[in-house]
């Protein structure tokens, strides 16, 4: 029963225009039947979603008749004239209670809970699903960051905060929260946004599912988020274990600190100080700078490692310059500053790892978006010398004498400031990156002159 | 009402031919009164499957609630009537909130907007506080699929005593004759009584924010707020408390409430009539619902 696909069709009133046996049973249970509206809240519900946001989606669904919990996985797919239905992994179990010991069957079911919190982010319901792990005392009320200790993606943001600004569906968030014992299990939140009458935001409402774990990952991870030994400094850095207790060590607290800073900061649990709420503020953008410093040292660690070598993709250096102006563009913005980027025919062929050249320019670009004055300009060239693809990136910023130039792309240098804008690390690994794609990373400049960083790679020849 | 159908000198043979004609007698006796619906009927099961089950759990959580079930249908529930209100009027209130639910238009996501959220505009008071327990007590009536529930906090203690002697019954049949048994389930029983606290769940919370809002003069506007938003929880447990009635009660008064006899209900909320509108549209819209003479059925 588990792999057979269950159809139905619900047209643009929401009737269940045709539907197999097992769902137009269900729908004649809730007293309905063909052409009558779909009868089963769960399901008109993640229709009437679905054609609202007109895009394919899937999500478990509930339902319930006088003698058994049904559990299945639907997928709706909307249409101009209604909207389609497949329901896989159709599962009825009979007088079971989530509280009841578990049957055979039900092992394959996602563990998860489920989860509800009011437009403050305060839980109002946790409910544990069946094989879960069981849930945390004293849930009421608390922060779901509190609850829930939020990691961030891959962007450093935290979808559950996204989504609460757009009052919006999020998926994919990543979180670690307290399992039994000492142990703290990961699960990935995925929530939807609840409305009143009056269109207003009450809330979020969703599942909470324990990862799976995999051999490099386990999902129970000793509290606190520290792997192994905190003390991995004592371990050099080619040790390869380096990079994995950094990230257990130091990217678990700071995700922490960050998320619980930003819960502070946007004033989730009632309005404090305004003052207070920017200190918050700082120490979520600190928190931040520190989780940059953590992604360098990993990168530092993996770079340095005897044998790195990057691949060699087919690339174009215009399409990666404008890809770096669209994810930095926002930041640019802010300051007035311009872009000057490629045109969409400015083609580069070159040779080097698509996602290394990407970072090592948005390296290069986001320092000069940092050390540019307000409604400067920045310059993105791209050219060919040779058999060297080049690309450039120059500001209008205060310039690098060429005593510091001599420096610039040493490890921790950071040429004397002190603000918290890098590492000091960026350079060192952009250019390191770039000899490791048989490239170089240059940089032309003098004091007052703005700066010219130029990073050249194997050219490519197109037909 | 045994005697309305069962004919004199005739014993009936079987259990279900005493509820069919008990079901006929019935029909005769209003036959134009509409009848449950199958997810009326269905949703109402389901609840008292997992009430029975939750109380079972607090009496031991080793028993086997799906086998107590499967005994107590075959058999017949044994607080069947007791049951039956708390029940239905927990299911009616579930198909209320999920129908108005549905007829909730989802605004469109705020695009462009930054990874920020808003700034509360209250300092969270006493009155915050307490809808938030509201919330919370109204959310332990759900199962952890979503599935309605009656909390056994929500249960009146006789039906709970009632109910957890039935399954200590059972339980002491099931494993036969057993002294030990039998006096370690008296003593659960008595713990489990004991250790209840009476009305700790939505009448409690009911309560105290009923209070705090009339404290402070505010419980016909946080009432009026509450029907235009549909929050029919909220409006609900006011018009309980206001109205000194369980809260159970007062949701199946105001389900099978006709347009009319609404105001009354809710007039010790002090309600601007205009503003049960809402409550009226909502409540005219829910199909099947129990009013007089049918006039819901639809």
């Amino acid at each position: 029963m588990g792999e057979r696909i269950i159809h139905g069709r619900i047209d643009r009133s929401g009737a269940l225009v045709s539907a197999d046996a097992p769902l137009l049973r269900l729908q004649q249970r809730a007293g309905a039947g063909i052409g009558k509206p779909l009868a089963l809240p769960h399901l008109a519900r993640l229709v009437a979603l679905a054609q609202r946001l007109q895009r394919d989606i899937s999500r478990p669904l509930y339902a319930a008749d006088d003698h058994s919990d049904i559990h299945a996985l639907v997928r709706v797919l909307p249409d101009e004239e209604g909207a389609n239905l497949e329901i896989s992994d159709w599962r009825a179990s009979a007088v079971t209670v989530p509280q009841m010991p578990p049957v055979a069957e039900t092992a394959v079911r996602p563990r998860s809970w489920s989860w509800e919190c009011d437009q403050q982010l305060r839980v109002v319901a946790l409910r544990e699903g069946r094989d879960a792990p069981p849930i945390p005392e004293d849930w009421e009320a608390c922060s779901l960051s509190e609850l829930f200790e939020l990691q961030p993606d891959e962007e450093g943001g935290f979808p559950v905060l996204r989504a609460l600004a757009r009052q919006s569906s999020f998926e994919g968030q990543r979180v670690r929260a307290d399992g039994s014992g000492d142990a703290r299990v990961a699960m990935v939140l995925t929530g939807e946004p609840l409305f009143d009458a009056t269109g207003r935001f009450t809330g979020f409402r969703g599942t909470a599912i324990v990862e799976e774990p995999t051999q490099s990952e386990p999902n129970h991870v000793p509290n606190g988020g520290a792997l192994v030994d905190p003390a991995f400094g004592s371990l050099p850095l080619s040790d390869p274990q380096f990079g994995r207790r950094i990230d257990g060590a130091l990217r678990g607290p700071l995700s922490r600190i960050i998320a619980t800073a930003e819960t502070i900061s946007g004033q989730f649990d009632g309005p404090i100080r305004a003052d207070y709420a920017r200190y918050a503020g700082d120490i979520a953008h600190a928190g931040r700078h520190l989780l940059g410093l953590v992604d360098d040292l990993a990168d530092l660690q993996n770079i340095e490692r005897p044998g790195f070598k990057a691949a060699a993709d087919e690339i174009d250096l215009g399409d990666l310059a404008r890809r770096a102006v669209g994810l930095l563009g926002m930041k640019a913005e802010e300051k007035g500053i311009r872009i000057d980027a490629p045109r969409t025919d400015d083609k580069m062929p070159a040779t080097g790892e698509f996602r290394r050249v990407l970072q090592v320019l948005l390296n290069l670009l986001g320092n000069a978006i940092r050390y540019s004055p307000e409604n400067s300009q920045i310059w993105i060239r791209v050219d060919r010398e040779g058999d060297r693809a080049k690309i450039t990136v120059a500001d209008q910023g205060q310039g690098i004498s060429s005593e510091q130039q001599a420096v610039v792309f040493e490890k921790f240098e950071r040429l004397g400031r002190t603000d918290s804008g890098g590492s000091g690390l960026g350079l060192y690994i952009a250019r390191r990156l770039a000899r490791a794609m048989d490239g170089d990373l240059a940089v032309e400049s003098a004091p007052g002159q703005g700066a010219r960083f130029t990073l050249s790679l194997p050219a490519r020849d197109v037909d | 009402m045994a005697e309305s159908f069962s004919s004199p000198g005739i014993d009936l043979p079987s259990p279900t031919l005493s509820a069919r004609l008990g079901e006929l007698a019935v029909f005769l006796a209003a036959p134009t009164a509409g009848r449950l619906t199958e997810e009326q009927r269905a949703l109402s099961l389901g609840i008292a499957r997992r009430l029975v089950a939750a109380v079972a759990d607090e009496l031991d959580p080793g028993i086997d609630g799906d086998a107590l079930w499967r005994d107590w249908l075959a058999a017949g529930v044994p607080a069947a009537e007791r049951l039956t209100t708390v029940c239905f009027a927990r299911a009616e209130e579930h198909r209320w909130r999920e129908y108005s639910a549905q007829r909730v238009t989802t605004p469109i996501p705020l695009e462009g907007v930054e990874e920020e959220a808003p700034v509360a505009s209250d300092i969270p008071s006493d009155i915050d506080r307490a809808y938030l327990a509201l919330q919370i007590a109204d959310r332990r009536r759900f199962d952890s699929y979503g599935n309605p529930c009656v909390a056994p906090a929500d249960v009146d203690t006789g039906l709970f005593r009632a109910l957890l002697l039935d399954i200590a019954a059972w339980r002491l049949a099931r494993v036969a004759k057993d002294g030990k048994l039998a006096a370690d389930l008296g003593e659960a029983v008595r713990a489990a009584t004991e250790g209840r606290d009476a009305g700790a769940g939505i009448d409690r919370a009911a309560k105290a924010y009923h209070d705090l809002l009339a404290g402070q003069g505010k419980l016909a506007d946080a009432a009026t707020a509450a029907i235009t938003r549909h929050d029919w929880v909220t409006v609900i447990a006011l018009s309980a408390v206001a109205a000194r009635r369980p809260y159970v009660d007062t949701a199946l008064a105001l389900l099978s409430a006709e347009a009319a006899v609404l105001p009354f209900l809710l007039a010790p909320l002090k309600l601007d009539r205009a503003a049960l509108a809402p409550l009226e549209a909502s409540l005219a819209l829910l199909p099947g619902r129990a009013v007089s003479g049918g006039a819901g059925d639809g």
